[in-house]
């Protein structure tokens, strides 16, 4: 309670004196060195970007440090320069030569230098923390004083695309080293970077309790556009609260309202629903140990025709759009909407006619507690249950703790599975891992060598250069995935970010969710 | 005219006060509700056909779920479930817990200490928590979640039951019969039993609304009724999700109130009417 009561007096203070001279006793704060308080549920570990992989830890770091590349506005099919100033990738597709933009401070004033981005890059990869595998076989050297080389040892075109993940972020390697930080296992600097940020970002890091608020303060010394707000407070709140306290002016944005809770958002605040790049998807093994009915190819067609894609749309609510593969909307090479799946009872039960299965039952395992962009599994489940129910297949629902789940799920034992995937970085590769014999392929049993027409397209993909080229070997790689796959994508849920009208520059970003530095103040 | 007061006067006092006639009428009507639910409700417990998150209204008085079911149906369906498993669940408690607190009881020695230390153990752990250990390591079904109840509800009555019978094992009546050559099934069935029965069924009244509540509960956590099926637990717990909504969470609420309600009154009712020392109190404010 005291925090509570400390921090509406703050907001008071802070927003009294501006009121007073803006005469119109709006709490609107005049740029520059207004508070910003933003609700969100956490999912927060620590705010190491070399040891984080969380939603609300890229958020927080994406405010915090620099990175070479970024993505503008929210457009992430092409990475623009940040910290280097250019970037090019040789015709192999195997070297990154990336061009340091000179003058840029840390926080704590001394410069930015080829040595921190090399002493960075290889700690992330070399202490073998979550994001590890983003470097995985990439080699980071410096050439000159301005200049440093990122070179792979099989052509890499997404590197441009995984450069901008604030897990990625430049850190001061001096400060860092000197609070036990090393590029080996033995890394000690994680407790120190909670506890103050060590990066040239936008913000500085000024308290984070992982359970309740991070604080962030403006960094003096960034090289950009000052940010609008001097202070931002990031606090921990379950979405009905989140809704309660943006409507009360407690805060000025929630980032975790469900469709049906923006449905009834009070009309003087403004309401952002985006397609989020999280795609919900079924699956269904193809483990014949596991199940005697999924493994039948008929059975995954008389699903993808027995799903009802609009009722899955009505749960998530407006700005939720139909997944028409497994690559969202965002990336380059997601199918159009027109080659979306649509419902054919009909066609289900010629399917499941056909696959010699009688009265199949099903046992489906999802997560029971968890949500995607606020929306809960259950409900989902509870349809598609009734929606095969019409079809003539019986789904027997088995909701389980998310730990439990995902165990079940990662070891291969699910008959069917209702999960979601948001990308690890905004490239096509990243969807990879759902062929024949890659991990995820691997979890629903689909071995490699079984099917020779999606590992074919999925090789293409992987190895093809140039922008038109790709895009066209990822929506190949996806029709064959829907054709024969044991995946089938339905829906990305909308993110809905509600917000006071005070706070503009608003966007929802499929990495960091929103980049706090464009927020301006009116 | 004259016909129903004197059937009325018939009734014991203790039966005659205002908490005796609503509880047995409410939970009269929870039992008729859950017989007749096919015939009392208005639309299929599970069919996703109406709008979704309408208000109470003309054609779905309680309003309807994030899936467009009608709730009022979904209350009504869910007194088919909850009602006989909480039934079930006491029965199977006082027969367990009974007969393991007289074998308690009347053998003592080992028997004795092995039982109450069992039942000692079982009262060592928070109730609803050992109930979710047990629940969550079962696997959630509403099967499990009875037996997770039973591991925590049999305990009370061993130890009454315990009590009951060694107070009664030392009584002259009992040894002249264990002495005219009673076998100790006999002794305990005939002149044993009778003591027993009436604090026990006491208990399992009062019991009954406890039972419900921690049935509901491990629902309400996932660990009980598996969806899509009308619970009144997992009502509630989807109705949180949907706060705006009220009326998601709030009827399956009132009805596990109402019931609750209904088994406590009961209960306290029965308690008074066995309870020689209550008697007078009674007679003053019988109806």
């Amino acid at each position: 309670m005291a925090t509570r009561t400390n921090l509406t007096a703050l907001l008071l203070a802070t927003a009294l004196p501006l009121a007073a001279c803006s005469g119109d006793g709006s709490r609107t704060p005049a740029a520059g060195d207004g508070t910003l308080v933003i609700d969100t549920s956490f999912d927060l570990k620590t705010a190491d970007p070399g040891r984080m992989y969380e939603t609300t830890g890229m958020f927080v770091n994406k405010a915090l440090y620099d990175t070479l590349l970024t993505f503008d506005g929210s457009d992430v099919k092409k990475p623009v320069p940040a910290l280097a100033k250019s970037f090019e990738l040789s015709d192999d597709g195997k070297v990154l030569t990336l061009k340091l933009r000179s003058g840029v401070k840390f926080s704590d004033g001394s410069p930015l230098t080829a040595d921190d981005v090399v002493f960075s890059l290889n700690r992330v990869r070399g202490m073998k923390g979550t994001p590890s595998f983003l470097l995985e076989g990439v080699e980071v050297a410096k050439t000159d004083a301005t200049t440093v080389t990122m070179t792979s040892k099989v052509p890499n075109p997404a590197l441009p695309y995984i450069l901008p993940n604030p897990v990625l972020s430049i850190l001061n390697s001096k400060v860092v080293m000197k609070h036990g930080g090393t590029t080996d296992p033995k890394d000690k600097a994680e407790k120190y970077l909670n506890s103050a940020s060590a990066g040239s970002g936008p913000y500085k890091l000024e308290s984070l309790s992982v359970s309740s608020k991070v604080v962030l303060r403006a960094n003096p010394e960034y090289y950009g556009r000052k940010p609008a707000y001097g202070k931002v407070v990031i606090r921990n709140v379950e979405a009905a609260t989140q809704k309660l306290n943006v409507q009360r002016g407690d805060s000025q944005v929630a980032l975790n309202l469900s469709g049906d809770q923006v449905k009834t958002v009070a009309g003087s605040l403004e309401v952002l629903k985006t397609a989020s790049a999280n795609v919900i998807y079924l699956h269904a093994t193809r483990n014949k140990s596991v199940s005697k009915t999924t493994p039948n190819p008929k059975f995954a067609e008389a699903v993808r025709k027995g799903v009802d894609y609009q009722g899955l749309l009505e749960l998530a609510g407006a700005g939720s759009v139909q997944a028409p593969g497994m690559i969202p909307s965002q990336i380059l090479g997601a199918l159009p909407q027109d080659q979306a799946a649509k419902r054919d009872v009909a066609g289900a039960k010629a399917a499941l006619k056909a696959s010699g299965l009688k009265n199949p039952k099903v046992k489906l395992e999802y997560p029971s507690e968890i949500t995607v962009n606020g929306l809960p599994f259950q409900p989902l489940a509870e349809r598609i249950q009734s929606n095969l129910k019409d079809v003539g297949i019986t789904v027997d629902l088995a909701p389980a703790p998310i730990s439990t789940a995902a165990d079940n799920y990662r070891t291969g034992k699910e008959e069917m599975g209702l999960w979601y995937w948001g990308p690890d970085y905004p490239d096509p590769s990243d969807y990879l891992v759902f062929l024949p014999g890659k991990p995820v392929g691997q979890r629903v049993g689909w071995k490699p060598g079984t099917d020779k027409a999606v590992e074919d397209a999925g090789e293409k993909a992987a190895t093809v250069l140039g922008e038109a080229e790709r895009r066209q070997a990822y929506h190949d790689m996806q029709t064959e995935l829907n054709d024969s796959g044991p995946f089938i994508p339905l829906i990305q849920p909308s993110q809905n970010i509600v917000s006071a009208t005070s706070v503009t520059g608003l966007k929802y970003h499929p990495v960091w969710t929103v980049d706090v530095a464009d927020l301006g103040a009116k | 005219m004259r016909r129903l007061p004197q059937a009325w006067r018939r009734l014991p006092e203790a039966w005659r006060r205002p908490l005796a006639v609503t509880g047995g009428i409410m939970a009269l009507a929870w039992v008729v509700i859950a017989l007749a639910a096919p015939l009392l409700a208005p639309h299929d417990p599970l069919a996703q056909d109406l709008p979704r998150l309408a208000g109470p209204g003309p054609g779905h008085w309680f309003g309807t779920d994030q899936l467009g079911r009608d709730i009022l149906s979904r209350v009504v369906y869910g007194a088919r479930v909850s009602l006989p498993l909480t039934l079930l669940l006491v029965a199977l408690s006082v027969l367990i817990g009974g007969l393991l607190g007289a074998i308690a009881g009347y053998f003592g020695r080992w028997a004795d200490e092995a039982i109450m230390r069992l039942a000692d153990l079982v009262f060592a752990f928070p109730t609803i928590i050992l109930a979710m250990v047990v629940a969550a390591a079962l696997g959630p079904s509403l099967g499990n979640a009875v037996l997770a109840v039973l591991v925590v509800a049999w305990a009370s009555y061993a130890r009454v039951s315990r009590g009951l019978v060694l107070a009664v094992r030392g009584q002259e009546y009992v040894l002249s019969g264990r002495l005219l050559g009673f076998s100790t099934w006999r002794s305990l069935r005939v002149d044993v039993l009778p003591n027993v029965t009436g604090p026990i069924l006491v208990l399992a009244t009062l019991d009954m609304g406890t039972a419900l509540l921690l049935l509901s509960g491990l629902s309400f956590l996932g660990l009980g009724a598996k969806p899509p099926s009308a619970e009144w637990g997992a009502m509630v717990a989807s109705g949180v999700e949907v706060f705006d909504s009220w009326w998601v969470a709030t009827f399956p609420g009132l009805a596990i109130l109402t019931v609750v309600l209904a088994f406590n009154f009961l209960g306290d009712t029965l308690r008074d009417a066995l309870d020689p020392r209550t008697a007078r109190a009674i007679k003053e404010r019988a109806l």
